[in-house]
């Protein structure tokens, strides 16, 4: 048969002869097997093994103990022998590229899983083993990207590593772990609080793809995190420990609140401990806002340490008001403090006197609406309390224009600080800080007519 | 190297072998696209005839596969046999239509001893039969199943065979 | 056959060999009909591992079929990933770059080194020779498969091949490692060939055992060594070249009876052409152009409507795949031609008149594997 071939030719295997003397095949053979023994036995072996353990295993996020030394071919070409690994106390190092059931990551340092419940691992699985469902959030019932349960079946997963590859926000990585097995077979179905493994587990043992997904994979992390409400979205062990963590923040940065009103840290503590019930940002703020504002308070307030988180808005606020005004009065005076930017620290001096008239107004207005009691109309509380509302305001008004007049004289003194200048005392006042000073007054004047009038 | 195409293989049966190319199936309207094909269509009954021309006149002496395609909608199998010439080049293709109910197409088992295996697969996934067959037997099923798995309306969930009769 | 001139009444007995049976290369029954010793007819039954392969990639769409091509012939995943992809590319049109397709090249030809060397391990192991010559075989495929570790992830089940190119270029340290595999390669086909080539116990049991006339060959549609074996130089890289086939050099070994022995020498001589493939590719391989994968190639394709059917010389013989597509998401109908399967079809005439501890070293030398003989 002429079968033409290209740059090649056909060979004709040789089968050779028998040999005449019988036997002498074999021993040829044989004589292999014995050099191959005899190098391994006497020649160097070109193998690695560690001398100790102490070369710890990467899959440390596992709990089973894990004998650790490690052993690695180096040159293919140079090893005679064949050397037992003696497993489990010796073993390969496995590469990076290996593949062996799924696992889903989260973040360390915020607790966030990376999953967003975008299913496509699910819908590309081809055994079809990944069940998944979206988190909702609870307050309006719209989905939050985040998940709520996951679910794979190890039992059926081919470790094809289809998942991993296609997931957009690199939330789940195929894992190395292979020594699955195991007598409780409903425990290879998996769910989400077993999958879940830390970033930094990741990155031990595929270091060069985590290299090159971290930077996506942290960017899309940010922007998911900032649409899940609440804790929604952290992984379910360590949400005690993230939201105490933010709870505690908040709290040193109300701690850093004026340190000179020193005995309101005790009552800043409960309070801020109480009002992080629902553990959020937000509301850690706000818990640190009113923890800073007990803090302020607790100088002057006795009885201030109890939980009453719903005080007479007219007691508190008028009170606030008060301390608020000598603040801003001191402020306008004295070198600015230590303070946090919480506080009104005066940049220019316009704009305090435009914040003092705005907080005259609101404790104004304040001073009539009671939020619990009855209606909105501004005539709710006690007279008592509308009346010194408006004298508030106007003390407030005049110690705003006071404080615009001293703090024009500073500046053109340069900043020296003179204590309690005369409110009289002219100066080249900008025409802005009277203007201020005047607008305050005026609207003092109205808010006490208003008052006078729904009486 | 391609050493014949279908249309010249048209010609040359329709001047050697009358009455063996066939007609696209006469029944189906508006020919889906996978259902045109540019490949040679023998009728059934002259299958035998056509693989030995193939076989000795034109040299094509390697049977290389035997596909039975289930087209549930246009109610046809389509038997696809591929031949190779053994000094290369492309593969000469001719397609089998035959109507679904009691498919029979004539083996060509006798002629190929290669062709054997592949025909009772076709049988036993697809239950078509093939005359001539010395043993036409099932090969991967159980001899005693009732059905054929790989049609299109056997099943999938395999509701008859699993568990309880539910 | 009855024994001539004897007065003592022999009747055949079948006997099973398999399902469960070391040598049987997976779960394979082969009903033999035997008088005495000797054989008169065999039977082979099959069906114990058919996991409808088929049927279920009617269901998956084409990205998903991928790993269960991996367990066709799961000695050779590679190979069988290689098919389909090349199908799936054929039915939609898709390109390969050339980087890509070098890589590719280098995995199916490791694949073809490991499937030898492990397969005339388990022949001469089915002959009696206790795993000796399998231990060297299996170790040098140790070495391939860490390669195949190292780059696909997994070391049978690899799932590297997709549409347009391969999941993810070699990792750096690839190219070394295979250029010392590829020095020390030569030392063991050498030495496995001194092993066993001219032993006595090999030769007997193997010479003029199961022999497959050059004549008839062909008409059993056998493929790969086997046919090679009987001196048929039919390989599909030389006779319809694929991929970048066309340029390299290489022989194509052919064997002269016909018979187990020549299937083993042309396996060997194989395993040395594939080394000198190896070494032109990595040659050749820093130059070529592109990535490892088309951009361009969507994974998740719908192909247009229409057949394609593509084959490779995988290391077993011409594993081809049959697509027909409707423009949907999934096949409408997926067939596999595999070779295992069809160098089936001689057993029987093969096994005639030998004896029954012949049939197993018949069975290794078509190198079977069940995952795809079944499907």
């Amino acid at each position: 048969m002429n079968i033409p071939i290209e740059r090649g030719k056909v060979v004709t295997v040789a089968r050779g002869q028998s040999t005449s003397v019988a036997g002498f095949s074999l021993s040829k053979g044989l004589g292999v097997v014995f050099r191959h023994w005899r190098r391994a036995w006497f020649e160097k072996q070109h193998q690695n093994v560690p001398a100790t353990a102490s070369e710890s295993a990467p899959n440390a996020g596992n709990d089973k103990s894990k004998p650790t030394a490690f052993v690695t071919l180096e040159d293919m070409s140079k090893s005679y022998g064949t050397f037992t690994v003696e497993y489990p106390e010796q073993r390969i190092k496995l590469p990076e590229a290996y593949r062996n059931m799924p696992v889903l990551l989260y973040d360390d340092e915020t607790g966030h899983e990376l999953c967003t419940s975008c299913f496509q691992c699910q819908r590309i699985c081809p055994p079809q083993v990944i069940h998944m469902t979206q988190a909702k959030d609870p307050a309006s019932g719209k989905p939050v990207p985040s998940v709520a349960e996951f679910i794979i079946e190890y039992d059926a997963c081919m470790s094809c590593g289809f998942c991993a590859e296609v997931c957009p926000f690199d939330a789940i990585k195929m894992d190395h772990e292979f020594e699955l097995s195991t007598h409780d077979h409903p425990s290879l179905t998996v769910y989400k609080r077993d999958l879940n493994r830390p970033v930094s587990y990741y990155e031990s043992i595929a270091p060069g793809f985590w290299a090159e997904a971290r930077e996506r994979a942290y960017k899309k992390l940010a922007t998911n995190m900032k649409r899940r409400p609440g804790a929604i979205g952290i992984a379910p062990h360590l949400t005690e420990k993230i939201t105490a963590a933010q709870a505690q923040a908040a709290q040193a940065a109300a701690a850093q609140a004026p340190a000179a009103k020193a005995p309101a840290k005790k009552a800043a503590a409960p309070r801020a401990a109480d009002t992080a019930a629902a553990p959020t940002d937000k509301e850690a703020k706000l818990a640190a806002i009113r923890a800073r504002n007990a803090a302020q308070k607790g100088g002057s307030a006795p009885a201030a340490g109890t939980a009453a988180d719903a005080p007479l808005p007219t007691d508190k606020e008028a009170k606030l008001a008060a301390i608020r005004a000598r603040n801003a009065a001191k402020k306008g005076g004295s070198t600015p403090a230590a303070e946090t930017s919480a506080e009104e620290s005066p940049p220019t001096d316009d704009k305090a006197a435009r914040l003092a008239a705005i907080r005259a107004r609101n404790a104004a207005k304040k001073g009539d609406a009671t939020p619990s009691e009855e209606s909105d109309q501004p005539a709710a509380e006690t007279p008592p309390a509308n009346d010194k509302a408006a004298r508030l305001a106007a003390i407030r008004a005049r110690n705003a224009a006071q404080k615009a007049t001293e703090a024009a004289e500073q500046a053109a003194d340069s900043a020296t600080s003179t204590p309690e200048a005369p409110a009289s005392s002219s100066e080249e006042g900008k025409p802005l800080d009277e203007k201020a000073a005047r607008l305050a007054e005026i609207r003092a004047r109205n808010a006490a007519r208003k008052k006078g009038d729904q009486e | 190297m391609p050493l014949i195409t279908p249309d010249d293989l048209r010609k040359q049966l329709g001047a050697d072998l009358p009455g063996a190319v066939a007609s696209v199936h006469p029944v189906v309207e508006g020919l889906p696209a996978f259902l045109e094909t540019g490949d040679l269509l023998i009728e059934a009954d002259f299958l035998p005839r056509v693989a030995v021309y193939v076989r000795d006149v034109l040299g094509y002496t390697y049977l290389s596969d035997i596909v039975a395609v289930d087209y549930l909608d246009y109610q046809l199998f389509e038997l696809v046999y591929r031949f190779y010439h053994l000094e290369g080049g492309r593969d000469l293709v001719i397609k089998v239509r035959v109507p679904r109910d009691n498919p029979s197409v004539p083996s060509l088992t006798p002629f190929w001893p290669g062709a054997d295996l592949n025909e009772r697969e076709a049988f036993d996934l697809f239950g078509i039969t093939f005359t001539g067959h010395p043993y036409l037997k099932r090969i991967y099923m159980w001899d005693e199943l009732d059905g054929h798995p790989m049609r299109k309306d056997f099943p999938k969930q395999g509701d008859k065979y699993l568990g309880d009769e539910s | 056959m009855k024994a001539e001139g004897t007065m003592i009444k022999t009747e055949e007995l079948q006997i099973n060999i398999g399902p469960q049976h070391p040598s049987t290369h997976g779960v394979f029954r082969m009903l033999v009909t035997v008088d005495g010793e000797t054989i008169v007819d065999l039977k082979p039954v099959f069906g114990y591992l058919h996991r409808n392969h088929e049927q279920i990639a009617e269901v998956n769409t084409y990205l998903q079929n991928m790993p269960y091509t991996d367990r066709l012939d799961y000695f050779n995943s590679m190979a069988n990933n290689q098919a389909y992809a090349m199908a799936v590319e054929k039915l939609a049109e898709i390109e390969v770059p050339e980087r890509a397709e070098y890589i590719r090249v280098i995995m199916v030809e490791l694949t073809r080194i490991l499937n030898h060397a492990s397969a005339l391990g388990f022949l001469i192991n089915d002959m009696g020779a206790w795993q000796t010559p399998l231990a060297f075989g299996m170790r040098e495929r140790e070495k391939i498969l860490d390669l195949f570790e190292s780059t696909s992830g997994a070391r049978l089940m690899c799932n590297y091949f997709r549409f347009g190119g391969v999941v993810r270029d070699l990792p750096p340290d690839f190219v070394p490692r295979l250029q010392s595999l590829l020095t020390g390669l030569p030392t063991f086909i050498d030495e496995f060939e001194r092993m066993l080539r001219e032993n006595e116990i090999l030769r007997i049991r193997s010479e003029g055992i199961g022999v497959l006339p050059k004549e008839v060959a062909i008409s059993y549609s056998v493929t790969g060594p086997v046919l090679r074996g009987s001196g048929i130089p039919y390989d599909i890289r030389k006779a319809e070249p694929y991929s970048i086939y066309d340029r390299f050099d290489f022989d194509v070994p052919i064997g002269t009876v016909g018979d187990v022995y020549d299937r083993f020498l042309v396996r060997i001589e194989e395993m040395r052409q594939s080394k000198r493939i190896l070494e032109q590719a990595l040659k050749q391989l820093p130059d070529a152009e592109g990535g490892h994968i088309n951009p361009k190639a969507r994974q998740n394709i719908r192909p247009p409507v229409g057949d394609a059917y593509t084959r490779i010389e995988s290391p077993k013989g011409e594993l081809g795949f049959y697509l027909v597509s409707d423009g949907g998401q999934t096949p409408y109908r997926y067939k596999v031609r595999a070779p295992s399967f069809i160098n089936l079809t001689p057993l029987s005439d093969m096994c005639r008149g030998y004896k029954v501890a012949d049939v197993v070293v018949i069975l290794g030398s078509i190198d079977i594997v069940m995952g795809e003989v079944d499907r």
